[in-house]
This record gives C-alpha cells, structure tokens and sequence, in this order.
C-alpha cells in the first residue's frame, strides 16, 4: 500500500452545546461529554500540529462555536497566522458587531450561516427556540463586511416544501452562494429519520427548481443542491475516502476521520490528550481499517467505482448493517441495498421526532 | 478566495471549504487577477511570458475566470 497522503483539512467541533434543538443534527445522540472540553491551549497545539502536517483549509463547528467566543477569536488568529483559510460554521444567533469584528481582525476568511425555514414559524419549530429575526440580522451583519458568505439550508420532509420560499429568501438577501443539502442519516438526524425523510416527489421537484434557479441566477447566485443518497443508485464519496483529505476533532478531543465516525462503536479513536495528530494520521488503527481499498468486500473490490465512491459512506454502512466495512447500502450493487428502499418508500404515517437536546442519560 | 505556494512549489487555492490544485498557467492568471486587468490583459501577459500564441491562452483565462466569478469567488 502506498503510504497515506496528509491530511489538508480540518474540522474543529469546539462544542457539542446549543441553544438550538434541530432534529437533523448530525452530532452523536450522547451530547454529554465524559472528559471535559478541549482547553483554548490543547486546541491551539492540536490546530500548529495539524498545519505542520499539511492542513490548509479549517473549520470551527460544534455544536454552537461561538458559544466560545473568546477561544474562536483566538484560534481563528492562530490559524490565520500560520496561513491556514478558516472557515465559521454557524447557526449566528450569538455573532454580533463585537464578536464579528474580532473575527475578521483575526483573519476569518469564510462564515456559513444555516437557517432551518425562510420564515419565522417554521424555523421555531424546527429549532425548537425563536430566533429567524436574530439569523436575518446576523446574515445581513455578515454580508456588510469583506468576508465570504455562505448561507445554508438542510432540507428534509418538514421545511422542503418552503423551498421555493428559501430560493426568494436568498435572491431577495443577495447571497452570493446558497448550499441546499439533503439531511443526511448520523446522530439525531438518524434517530428521527422516520420523520425527517423526504418524499420522492419533494427530491425531485427540488433538484428541478434548483437546476432551473440556478441557471435564472447565473453570476449572481451559486447554489449548490445535495441529493440525499437514499434516493441516488449509487453511493456518495464520503470524505473524498477514509483518512484521505479530513479529520475532525471532538470538543473532547478525539481525532475522527469523518465528523459521523463516532457512529461506528466498534472503533476506538485517538485523542489529542494522549497521542499527536501525526500518530492518530498515520499509525492509528482507526484511521488505517478503511483507508485504500484492500480492506473492502465484494461487490466493491472488483468495482469500477472503487477509487470514485470509495464504497461509500462507512458511518452509513454501520448503522444500517452493523458492519462498518459492508458496502454502503445506499449503492444499489450493495445486497442489502433493500434496507435503504425500505425506508426511503415507506409510508409516511410515523412523523414524531426528538429535539436534540442533551440528555446525561444516553449512553 | 487565497492563492496559497505550497512547500513544494505548486500553487493551490483555497476558496470556502474547498481545495483546487492549480497548474503554473492557472496561478499565474489568477495572480494577475487583482482588479486592475482584464481577461485579455492578463492572457497578454501570460502569453508573453510563457512565449504561447495569445489565442490559445485567452480562452482558458477566460474560462477560469469566469468559473470562479461565478461561484461568486471573484468579482469581475
């Protein structure tokens, strides 16, 4: 085997906390931490660490990030300054004048800010809290100022008939550049599936409107549309192949290869407390099981596909089939492909779902 | 958008959440890109330079250019 590549991007939870309760989180459903919050100075030797190794692109997320402010400011300087292009992944209900200003002083290149509907109702029910008026005034605070701004949408059964409205919304703002992703099935999200699975007719009726905006807005408005897997024939690349490009760190510092990785119970991750960044790349168990394609079944050994998808999506693959090294079901070859058309045409009677919300009790 | 020389001498670019590999042609073109040419300024300038036939040049600059304007990664 050809030894690994360096890692070139980094994802930073600094959190799991949130004053938001969306149902289509992606974090682990096990929100309470068993050791505390990575310090401001574990973070820091975390971050130089990943940068001497190659890392040029990273991203501060959670949870919330700017629920610690102070630290963010912080570390965005000391990416910056080791010439990194830092990006603020937020839902911008905390980022005001003061803390925007300190950002960019920083040398914040990239702010993304999500919204959960085009409109005040919706987004509280979707959020759980009341704060759309709070998110138009950040996005406007954002657009006024010499950075890059993304707004984006996660669209699944509950807000995907507002996409027209979300399309008018972002004209209407004039955002340069609007990301539409298909929730995909990880921690809470994957807990209330049932609820969040969008209707084959929403998909498709979305990719059209999408295609047909995109094209009216040309120059002025870049949108990318995420299809949702469950309805693709084929698996999607995920993270571009395991401890290829990406790792992510926990706010209690484990170094994941994929920010849904600890999805899969049977790996044990390294962590930034008791190992560098450069073992965990490199020598760790739980980057090197699915790296390449030697460790990978048939059908995806002799697959034409194996260096383009990478037999998909191993989080996906161990929470539909209790094997993290089974062919992603959402691949058609995969012979459990089943599972996913079972959920993705089932009748659509079982809408309850859970707000995200720390709970000391899961496990 | 950040035009990036790696410890190896290769150019990247780094845009949001995103990585591209650029070739000499690309980072050279973009490097020109800072507000005071325009697509043919800066295929004549690249012309020279890499001593090519300005033609084929202008219409790869053109196509760069305007792929990024259009991400909305430069403004034009």
């Amino acid at each position: 085997m050809t030894p690994a590549a360096p890692p070139r991007s980094l994802l930073c939870e600094l959190t799991y906390r949130c004053n938001l309760q969306c149902p289509y989180c992606y974090n682990p459903l096990k929100l309470a931490l068993n050791e505390p919050e990575l310090t401001r100075a574990e973070w820091m030797r975390a971050i130089e660490e990943a940068i001497g190794l190659g890392v040029v692109q990273i991203g501060f997320s959670g949870g919330e990030p700017t629920l610690r402010a102070a630290d963010l400011v912080a570390l965005t300087k000391c990416a910056t300054d080791r010439g990194a292009y830092t990006n603020l992944i937020t839902q911008g209900t905390f980022l005001d004048d003061a803390l925007l200003d300190a950002l960019l002083d920083a040398g914040l290149a990239h702010v993304q800010i999500s919204i959960q509907a085009p409109e005040r109702e919706l987004s509280a029910t979707i959020a759980g809290t009341d704060v759309f008026e709070k998110k138009v005034e950040t996005l406007r605070r954002v657009a006024g100022r010499d950075v890059a701004l993304t707004l984006n949408c996660v669209l699944h059964r509950l807000n995907h008939d507002s996409l027209p409205d979300v399309l008018a919304f972002a004209e209407r703002e004039g955002i340069a550049r609007l990301e539409l992703a298909n929730v995909q099935f990880y921690g809470w999200a994957y807990r209330n599936r049932a609820a969040l699975m969008p209707t084959r007719e929403q998909v498709e009726r979305g990719a059209a409107l999408v295609a047909e905006t995109s094209l009216r807005l040309r120059g002025k408005m870049d949108i990318t549309y995420v299809l949702p897997d469950y309805f693709e024939e084929l698996p999607k690349p995920c993270m571009h192949g395991w401890g290829q490009l990406a790792l992510t760190l926990t706010p209690d510092g484990r170094i994941l290869p994929c920010p849904a990785a600890t999805s899969i119970e049977t790996l044990v991750f390294p962590n930034v407390r008791t190992s560098t960044v450069r073992d965990a790349w490199y020598g760790s168990e739980a980057f090197n099981i699915y790296r390449g394609t030697a460790w990978m079944p048939e059908p995806c050994r002799s697959c034409e596909r194996r260096e383009i998808d990478f037999g998909g999506c191993r989080c996906q693959a161990f929470l539909l089939t209790g094997d993290a090294a089974a062919t992603d079901p959402a691949c058609a070859r995969s012979d459990r492909h089943e599972l996913v058309v079972a959920y993705r045409d089932r009748d659509d009677s079982d809408t309850a779902w859970s707000p995200r919300r720390l709970d000391p009790a899961l496990r | 958008m950040r035009l990036r020389r790696e410890p190896d001498g290769s150019a990247t670019l780094l845009v949001p959440e995103g990585i591209v590999s650029l070739n000499e042609t690309a980072a050279a073109a973009l490097a020109l890109a800072d507000g005071t040419r325009d697509d043919d300024d800066i295929a004549a300038e690249l012309a020279r330079h890499f001593d090519a036939p300005d033609g084929a040049i202008a219409e790869d600059v053109r196509t760069l250019l305007g792929d990024l304007a259009e991400r909305g990664f430069l403004t034009r």
